[in-house]
């Protein structure tokens, strides 16, 4: 059998991860919810996971380089969303709300 | 691989006392708990021995296959982010005994220093990512440690802001990798670098790389504060606890300037192909953010968000010298040493800025710049120190902004960047309506309230330590600038 | 490549076959009045597992949760860092597995840190 990097071109990835890094920031603009702009990030971290892992595999498949920033990235990530989950819990408490247009006390 | 470890010796004594001082603080009582500064500045103090035991030992080396670089840009930074930690411990003693959770307060800061002293050494992609992020996740909590309501919202805005940021950082860095197929930025002898890659300058991939350099600038721009990603930081500045801020107003823009320098100067390289692309796009970052940044600071009445503003404007000043970096075509510039000699006298500057706001808005109540009248009566040493970093801040001799001032316009002068240096010069002369108003409103009004202002001890050292620095910058600046001049070198 | 997704494809059908087919046998015999139809409460009630239904599946979680979640969330993405270096341990040799058990000294910082600020405790 051959190796999928030989039967799939590397631009299917890449739109892919195109793709997906488009819904975020496409998400995290038209989203009003907090966490819903939170999981837009998401997807964009795990755009550019995509891509370096593709990358990775199509490129240098002789090392790891690229798997590893991926891990990096999924941890960092969890790291970033469990913050900012304890924070939106917390105006939660005060506002009553986590729709970030009502979040407005701060501005000019 | 001990060797190794000898080398990030000062990054891991400050990792090590960071978790010490969370686990001391576990077992400790409340009444205890004032020892724990003390833990911290030990902590800092180790590890600038730590660094100039390493200087006298001349162990400047390339470790980690490569991925950290102990060279004396990496050590001018070491020294000037261990400096900006003791003064902001020092300042934010008194603020922090106030608070419930103390041992975390400090562990934050410390991790947040560490994460800063990495990224001014990183020379692989993954390394500055994470060290970036050490940095950042540590500022997001710092910021909504007072966890009010309004610290709370300036926290959120910090850390979706911030984690967009990161977000098209990495996705820079996915395409730099896969053009080039590592992650090092200069790799050793014999093995791919990125920059021999660049250098190599093949067409197909210029269109990647231009994408890779506008989002890596992007991101990065968000971290120092550049207009047009410097939402957050009026908000964060104003609803963060004071020490917070000072600490973020200089930590991160250190730290983000430094990083940038490495990628786009020593990465990239200025005579690259696309090195007159990243010329413009910091010359442009410049035009926009001093005269944003100067602008709004005119319209404020908050004296925190002023100097948040102020700090978006101090931005566009250093990005002029990164811009002049490659626009000299490939020539020695005076931009890097610029950029680097501009931090360093910034973080005297802008912390004493700080420091002083902490007395009096402690005293006052509040932030409004209207309290500040007749303060050269009430307090004279304090709106002394306060005043002589705002005339620094303006650029106006002999204070250290002055000389910074001069050596940046002059290195965009000598890369045939004049019209940047005018609009320098004019936003110059908007900021000084705004810092010298409130220092004629200090000296010339006369006071509502009276009684007098006594900074504590530990503010007081801070106060101390940074206005007689700036002075003694302004005074005598050659050897800060051949420091400067040393580190930048070790890029170039 | 195709003959490959045609085989998922088929694994595919195959799966959808499986649980639609009793479905449309059953509308079937109903529909021929084969099969007899005597509906009562228990018997229309949701199947879970035995045990009798409380509620329904949209009710508010206690935010409570969310530090076992994140907590959660820690310890599964440990495991990640963990799993490369068990697979390769025999090449890595002394050096890995000090570097591990550093790792996971650190997390047991975080785990006493978080045992001693009661954000294990459950009320």
């Amino acid at each position: 059998m051959e190796a999928v990097t030989q039967q799939i071109p590397l631009e299917h990835f890449l739109v892919l991860s195109a793709i997906l890094f488009s819904l975020g920031v496409y998400g995290v603009l038209t989203r009003r919810n907090a966490v819903l702009i939170l999981m837009s990030i998401e997807l964009m971290l795990n755009a550019a996971s995509v891509n370096m892992v593709a990358f990775a595999a199509y490129t240098s498949p002789e090392q790891f380089i690229g798997i590893i920033f991926a891990i990096f990235i999924i941890t960092i990530a969890a790291a970033e969303a469990g913050l900012a989950l304890a924070i939106i819990l917390r105006i939660f408490r005060y506002r009553k709300t986590a729709n970030v247009d009502e979040i407005d006390e701060l501005k000019w | 691989m001990l060797e190794d470890l000898d080398r990030i010796g000062p990054v891991l004594i400050l990792m090590v006392s960071a978790g010490g001082i969370l686990l001391v603080d576990l077992a400790l009582h409340e009444r205890d708990r004032r020892w724990l500064p003390f833990g911290a500045l030990a902590g800092l103090a180790a590890a600038a021995i730590w660094t100039v035991v390493l200087i006298l030992r001349g162990r400047e080396a390339v470790v980690f296959s490569g991925t950290y670089s102990l060279d004396s840009f990496s050590i001018f930074f070491n020294f000037l982010f261990l400096g900006v930690a003791g003064l902001v411990v020092l300042a934010s003693a008194d603020h922090v005994r106030r608070l419930r959770y103390q041992g975390e307060f400090w562990t934050l800061l410390l991790l947040a220093t560490t994460g800063m002293m990495l990224l001014a050494g990183a020379r692989d992609l993954i390394l500055i990512f994470v060290a970036l992020e050490l940095t950042s996740i540590s500022q997001y909590v710092l910021a909504g440690f007072l966890k009010d309501d309004r610290s709370s919202e300036a926290g959120l805005k910090y850390i979706i802001l911030g984690a967009i940021a990161s977000a098209v950082i990495l996705y820079g860095m996915a395409f730099l990798f896969g053009i080039s197929g590592t992650t090092k930025l200069v790799a050793p002898e014999g093995q791919a670098s990125i920059f021999a890659l660049i250098a190599q300058g093949e067409s197909g991939t210029r269109a990647a790389l231009f994408a890779a350099m506008v989002m890596l600038g992007a991101g990065f721009s968000f971290k120092v504060a550049l207009v047009p990603f410097q939402m957050w930081v009026p908000d964060v500045y104003e609803a963060a606890a004071t020490p917070v801020a000072a600490f973020l107003s200089v930590g991160s823009k250190a730290a983000g300037f430094a990083v940038l320098l490495r990628i786009f100067y020593e990465g990239f390289g200025p005579d690259s192909f696309i090195g007159s692309d990243w010329s413009n796009l910091f010359a442009a970052f410049a035009v926009v953010s001093m005269t944003v940044g100067n602008v709004m600071a005119l319209l404020q009445t908050n004296i925190k968000r002023m100097l948040g503003y102020s700090s978006i404007a101090q931005a566009g000043n250093i990005a002029i010298g990164v811009a002049a970096i490659a626009a000299s075509g490939g020539g020695v510039s005076l931009g890097a040493s610029g950029v680097t000699f501009f931090l360093a006298t910034y973080v005297f500057t802008n912390l004493g800025a700080f420091f002083a706001v902490i007395v009096i808005s402690q005293r006052l109540g509040s932030d409004a710049i209207a309290g500040y009248a007749g303060m050269g009566r009430r307090a004279p040493l304090l709106a002394a120190a306060l005043a002589i970093c705002l005339v620094s801040l303006t650029g106006i001799p002999p204070t250290a902004g002055f000389v910074a001032k001069l050596y940046i316009f002059n290195a965009a002068v000598q890369s045939d960047l004049v019209w940047l240096v005018i609009v320098g010069v004019l936003n110059t002369a908007v900021s000084a309506y705004y810092y010298l108003r409130i220092v004629s409103h200090m000296y010339v009004s006369p006071a509502p309230d009276e009684g007098d202002i006594v900074p504590s001890p530990w503010l007081a050292a801070a106060l101390l330590t940074t206005s007689v620095g700036v002075v003694a910058i302004g005074l005598v600046p050659f050897p800060l600038i051949k420091a400067a001049e040393r580190a930048a070198s070790a890029l170039g | 490549m195709l003959e490959e997704f045609g085989r998922a494809g088929f694994l595919l059908l195959f799966a959808l076959a499986f649980p639609l087919a009793p479905i449309l046998i059953s509308v079937l015999l109903g529909a021929l009045k084969i099969r007899p139809k005597h509906p009562n409460p228990v018997k229309s009630s949701t199947y879970e597992c035995g045990v009798e239904t409380v509620g329904d599946a949209w009710g508010q979680f206690n935010v409570r949760y969310y530090i076992i979640a994140l907590l959660f969330v820690l310890f599964s993405v440990e495991a990640v860092f963990l799993y490369p270096w068990a697979v390769a341990f025999r090449q890595l040799g002394l050096f890995a597995l000090i570097e591990a058990v550093l790792f996971v000294f650190i997390l047991f910082v975080g785990y006493v840190y978080a045992w001693r600020r009661q954000a294990l405790e459950w009320l």
